[in-house]
């Protein structure tokens, strides 16, 4: 008895598992690129970053669509050579979304290793900053600007905020300042605290040169974010130049921090998202609507507020303790108080910059 | 009963001679004076794999980063090696990272001597013990948290500026330089030292060294003419991989070195990944590579082939 009821369940497997193969072949290839991976991965920043992007686009994402989301804290510039490899020689991928500077993800796009989102439905109605310059479609979307601004340990600043980035050669503070090891964030601004005008970037860097060689003299510390955290944590700088998350997470977790914009202004930038070439089809189809879902409203309100950041879609209000705060630029008039350079003009000059800044700083 | 038995010692043999046949046909007797070569197989495997990637890199080095779409031209020149030879900051960078390998390989290996000594001729245990404990302890602890070690101990509010503080002593400028830097990798290499001198203390006699202060030498005529000749194998090889871990290190200038005090790796690290120019990283890397290879072969060449107990085969 036994024996024919096996049989029988055998038999109704078989036809079940049958008729899904044949439904899978009838499918429409459209319909079988939108089956749901278990999880998609996505590479982010750690900390503060990472925190801000799991409770305002991951964890809603997997409520609203039961995909996990993975966040891979792998350096953005580590990651970036391996994408490139894996698109090269035709293998997946090891992420399925990478959140990046609109520079190194301008790099990828023009390495040809990213996917095109111009058919992003979230897209209209986006503010003009969520268009990457320079670049054919949406190769990247992005999703928030930010600023380099100046923090300052409050106590070392009695009589209010500095006025002026020439803060950073003041002999009183040697060996208590710190930039980027890069001097990304710092460059255009350093060509105008050195006596140039931003007319000279990029043609003529040399009073931001000459600005360097003369803060050297100052013994700065050089960093990535983390560090300018541990740095001020530990008593060791009194006034960095660093983008304005990382000084409000610092601040957020009780250290004594405070953030200005200097008279010659503050570099502002933006970070976006893009998909690389190579996926599977169904996963290339949902790490899209990872990307378009970072650009709803809500999604933008809750990861930006957390950051801190003005975000891409408009009409969302800042933060309560950032009112008015001139490192959130939210009006043309905002954003014309800071410097920024073109997506292009950064790509092409940058590792000519970081060249110049190693040779002064390492010498 | 006893049938049965028979088939199955039968059986047995039978197997025993089939597996004997299959071996045979496998791997013929005239081979057998192989099996050493055979066994060497998987490390010449991982040194061809190690070969292949050199030889990539080598190739990288000859071309040049195209800025329009960050790949490499197909075209080969000498742009990358030209670039490092026109820069003056890799050539500092080049020799910090020399002048690093020396100062704390001559420093290391001074260090560890006398600590593998007294671990290989210490009559207590508990000594022993002790020293043991001390010197595999540090492996279980990474490099970057050893680092990170430093920053709370010789920060600006680490504790020996904390007790100078506390002294009513001037704070003093004791991490984020090229000295702590130093320090820390002294640090770091101590263990690999003493572990590669402790095999080269533990193969001389002690008889030598009695027989030396029977026939007249005092301790410091045997520690000159019988200790250190003898230990020579060691105190090489503890320099030789002090000196090439120390040119290569990434971790401890990075972290102790407050950004201003890059050594080599750190300038590669930049070139393949802050400026995704693989080129240029590729020749940097060759350039390691060479300078690394020509020191340590010189250093066997005035050593002698003896070193590192290494003995010509006589013919």
């Amino acid at each position: 008895m036994s024996m024919i009821l096996d049989t029988k369940t055998n038999r109704r497997t078989v036809l079940k598992t049958g008729a899904a193969a044949v439904g899978m072949l009838a499918m429409p290839s459209v319909l079988r690129a939108q089956e749901k991976p278990k999880e998609i991965i996505v590479r982010a920043w750690g900390g503060a970053w990472g925190d801000a992007l799991k409770a305002g686009v991951a964890d809603p994402f997997t409520e609203a669509t039961g995909i996990k989301v993975r966040l891979d804290f792998t350096e953005d510039n580590e990651i970036k050579p391996k994408i490139w490899a894996a698109v090269d020689q035709g293998r997946v991928p090891p992420i399925h979304v990478n959140w990046d500077t609109t520079t190194n993800a301008t790099i990828s796009a023009l390495r040809g290793a990213t996917v095109d989102l111009s058919d992003l439905s979230n897209l209209k109605g986006l503010l003009p900053l969520a268009k990457p310059s320079g670049l054919e479609g949406y190769p990247l979307v992005n999703t928030y600007a930010y600023v380099y601004v100046c923090a300052y340990r409050p106590e070392a600043f009695p009589d209010g905020p500095p006025t002026s980035w020439n803060v950073l050669i003041d002999p009183k503070f040697k060996g208590r300042i710190a930039l980027y090891d890069d001097g990304i964030g710092f460059n255009p601004i350093s060509v105008i605290v050195g006596g140039g005008t931003f007319a000279d970037i990029p043609d003529n860097m040399e009073p931001g040169y000459e600005f360097y060689r003369k803060l050297k003299q100052n013994e700065p510390l050089l960093g990535e974010d983390a560090d300018f955290t541990t740095w001020f944590q530990k008593g060791e700088i009194d006034v960095a130049c660093t983008i304005s998350v990382n000084a409000r997470a610092a601040k957020e977790s009780g250290i004594d921090v405070a953030w200005t914009v200097p008279k010659e202004g503050c570099k502002v930038d933006t970070d976006g998202l893009w998909v690389p070439k190579g996926l599977p089809a169904n996963e290339e189809h949902w790490a899209k609507e990872f990307v378009n879902f970072a650009l709803t409203k809500d999604a933008q309100q809750k990861w930006c507020s957390m950051l801190g950041l003005p975000p891409v879609y408009p009409g969302i209000e800042p933060p309560a303790d950032l009112v008015g705060d001139p490192s959130y630029p939210t009006t043309p008039e905002d954003f014309a108080k800071l410097v920024s350079v073109p997506s292009p003009v950064l790509v092409e000059n940058q590792p000519i910059w970081f060249a110049k800044f190693n040779e002064i700083f390492q010498g | 009963m006893q049938r049965n038995q028979i088939i199955r010692t039968r059986l047995g043999w039978k197997l025993l001679d089939g597996i004997e046949r299959l071996v045979s046909a496998l791997w013929p007797a005239r081979f057998k004076g192989s099996v050493g070569r055979v066994l060497l197989l998987p490390a010449v495997l991982l040194i061809g794999i190690l070969v292949i990637g050199l030889g990539y890199m080598i190739e990288y080095s000859f071309h040049e980063l195209d800025l329009s779409t960050y790949r490499l031209k197909d075209e080969y020149s000498l742009v990358n090696y030209a670039v490092i030879a026109d820069r003056p900051v890799y050539m500092r960078v080049l020799n910090r990272t020399l002048l690093a390998a020396l100062i704390v390989s001559v420093t290391t290996v001074f260090l560890a001597f006398p600590y593998a000594y007294m671990l290989v001729r210490t009559r207590s245990a508990l000594t022993r013990k002790f020293l043991l404990i001390a010197l595999f302890l540090p492996f279980f602890i990474g490099q970057v948290v050893r680092a990170y070690g430093w920053l709370i101990i010789l920060g600006k509010q680490g504790l020996i500026n904390s007790l100078l503080e506390g002294l009513g002593l001037p704070a003093l400028n004791l991490i984020y330089n090229y000295p702590s830097v130093i320090f820390g990798l002294i640090q770091y290499m101590l263990p690999f030292a003493i572990l590669l001198i402790v095999p080269a203390v533990a193969a001389i006699s002690e008889d030598v060294e009695l027989a030396s202060e029977g026939l007249g030498a005092n301790w410091i005529s045997t520690f000159r003419h019988i200790v250190l000749p003898l230990a020579r194998p060691g105190l090489i090889g503890a320099f030789v991989v002090v000196f090439t871990l120390t040119l290569t290190d990434f971790a401890m200038p990075e972290i102790l070195g407050g950004g201003t005090t890059d050594f080599i790796a750190s300038a590669i690290y930049d070139s393949f990944f802050q400026l995704s120019n693989a080129g240029l990283g590729a020749a940097l890397s060759m350039i390691l590579v060479m300078i690394g290879s020509v020191i340590v072969a010189a250093i066997f060449y005035l050593a002698g082939t003896g070193t590192l107990g290494v003995r010509e085969q006589s013919r």
